[in-house]
């Protein structure tokens, strides 16, 4: 049984905000979760490592604003876009 | 033991390798003409790699050209660029170390970010990547952090204190004022001192991706549109000694080493803190003697993050108030890219430009404005004005803030 985009991206956060799981909420922001621009960087490091993915270039501090529901969106497009054999594939 | 009175410190020769070619006049003439250097990066694993822009040293540059072939096996990258802008220095001051000991008079500091990242890859790529079970025998001599200074050391014979000094992307000018004071304090008589970096290397280049800070088209400083900063590398090289001691000998004097300030922010490991800058732009200003209206140029640190640009913008206005609104700042880093250990150095030909010829170099590709980036900041076209005085900021990574002050040829 697979978990979900959401379950994993989620978990991910969790242990990098160092927070459960369950406080993770699709609207929540990186900021209101405490994750700061360089711990911001090393998340996105960490989704694509899990996902075997590439996020598209962007500054780090955009992330600041971005939600967790966000990160789950891009992680879809990037497997999508890995499975078209495009620019999401590692 | 009495102290001994503070001795002034002038610039009386200086040698540039850069991303805009050989010799510190090449560098010059590129910042005035506006030119910019940032084009597609030239690299063997180009292809697999996803940073596509970068700043560098032009295929032309020929490390074995005037150098002894003998000391040339033990060199890196970053010890070729310091080197030969070494020698364009010291042939510019016309000093002769050979003479009344002053040799062992002569300070020898050269700040760089990384030193010999070049041999590491290499090395790292025979060993690991193709198993190779012995590393090249002068693998320690190149990539020591100190081989830049050591290797200028034996050169001209200087036998002064001699080291390197880190500190990421301030590490040029903090090597600088270590050797400004020196000479001022009366421990030497003479410096050469500036920086150097080469570290546009596979490993590099990836650990820098990862940051998410590099641009993908341009280095756009202080522009609503910037995507970041763009790597450089090269070297610049000076040649400083007292006042006295170039005016005795009847050297040219290119521009007086007037002060310098540096603070840490001690905040955070990255982000800028504006008060940390303020600060060492504060404490060069009163080094130097200089009230904030005394100052009309300043060489920006100006990466091109967004970060950078506008927690910069905010520190010069804590730093001169009203007069900030007077003052014309400009980043080079648009034109040379960002050079890390170098970059204060390579900026410094830039501050001395200005102060020479009555030019300010302007900030490339600014073609949008920022409202958090309000003020003057010489868009596009160099702008002829008076130049009395000029502030160099470098703030690098680890919160650490290095500002040089200089002044005409007094």
């Amino acid at each position: 049984m697979n978990a979900t985009t959401q379950q994993q991206v989620f978990e991910i956060i969790a242990k990098q905000a160092k927070t459960d799981v369950a406080s993770v909420k699709p609207d929540s922001t990186l900021k209101d979760l405490g994750i700061a621009s360089l711990e911001a960087i090393e998340l996105i490091f960490d989704i694509e490592e899990h996902f075997n993915i590439n996020f598209p270039d962007q500054q780090g501090a955009n992330f600041d604003r971005d939600t967790a529901q966000s990160l789950v969106d891009a992680v879809d497009k990037a497997l999508a876009d890995k499975a078209a054999g495009g620019e999401g594939a590692a | 033991m009495q102290a001994r009175p503070l001795r002034r410190v002038v610039i009386t020769g200086m040698g540039a390798i850069s991303p805009l070619g050989v010799g510190a006049a090449a560098l010059w003439q590129g910042l005035r003409e506006g030119r910019s250097a940032i084009g597609p990066l030239r690299h063997p694993d180009a292809e697999r790699l996803r940073v596509k822009v970068a700043a560098q040293v032009p295929a032309s540059f020929d490390p074995a050209a005037n150098l002894d072939e003998r000391i040339l096996p033990t060199l890196d990258r970053t010890s070729e660029f310091a080197l030969h802008a070494a020698r364009e220095a010291v042939a510019q001051s016309g000093l002769e170390f050979a003479n009344r000991g002053l040799g062992l008079r002569t300070a020898v500091v050269v700040g760089t970010g990384v030193g010999g990242e070049t041999t590491q890859d290499e090395q790292s790529r025979r060993l690991y990547g193709e198993n190779a079970q012995r590393a090249h025998p002068l693998t320690i001599v190149r990539l020591m952090t100190n081989a830049s200074a050591s290797q200028i050391s034996i050169a001209y014979g200087l036998r002064g204190p001699t080291f390197a000094v880190a500190s990421a992307c301030a590490s040029a000018n903090h090597a600088i004022i270590q050797a400004a004071q020196m000479i001022r304090c009366g421990m030497a008589d003479a410096a050469v001192t500036g920086g150097t970096e080469a570290c546009l290397t596979y490993g590099a280049l990836r650990a820098w991706e990862a940051m998410r800070v590099l641009a993908d088209d341009t280095c756009r400083p202080f522009s609503a549109n910037r995507r970041g900063l763009v790597l450089g590398e090269g070297a610049a090289i000076f040649v400083l000694e007292s006042l006295e001691h170039a005016r005795s000998r009847g050297a040219t004097i290119l521009a007086e080493l007037a002060g310098s300030g540096m603070t840490a922010d001690a905040s955070d490991i990255v982000m800028p803190s504006a008060e940390g800058a303020a600060a060492a732009m504060r404490q060069a200003l009163d080094d130097a003697g200089l009230a904030p209206q005394d100052v009309d140029y300043i060489n920006a640190h100006g990466t091109g993050t967004q970060a950078n640009d506008v927690t910069e913008t905010k520190a010069i206005r804590l730093a001169f108030g009203e007069h900030a609104n007077r003052l014309a700042v400009s980043s080079t880093k648009s034109m040379h890219g960002h050079a890390l250990g170098a970059s204060g150095a390579l900026e410094l030909v830039a501050a001395i430009g200005a102060l020479r010829e009555g030019v300010v170099p302007p900030t490339a590709n600014l073609d949008r404005v920022d409202p958090a980036c309000d003020l003057d900041y010489v868009p596009n076209v160099a702008r002829e004005m008076p130049v009395r005085a000029v502030l160099s900021n470098s703030f690098a990574f680890g919160g650490l803030n290095a500002v040089l002050a200089l002044r005409r040829a007094p």
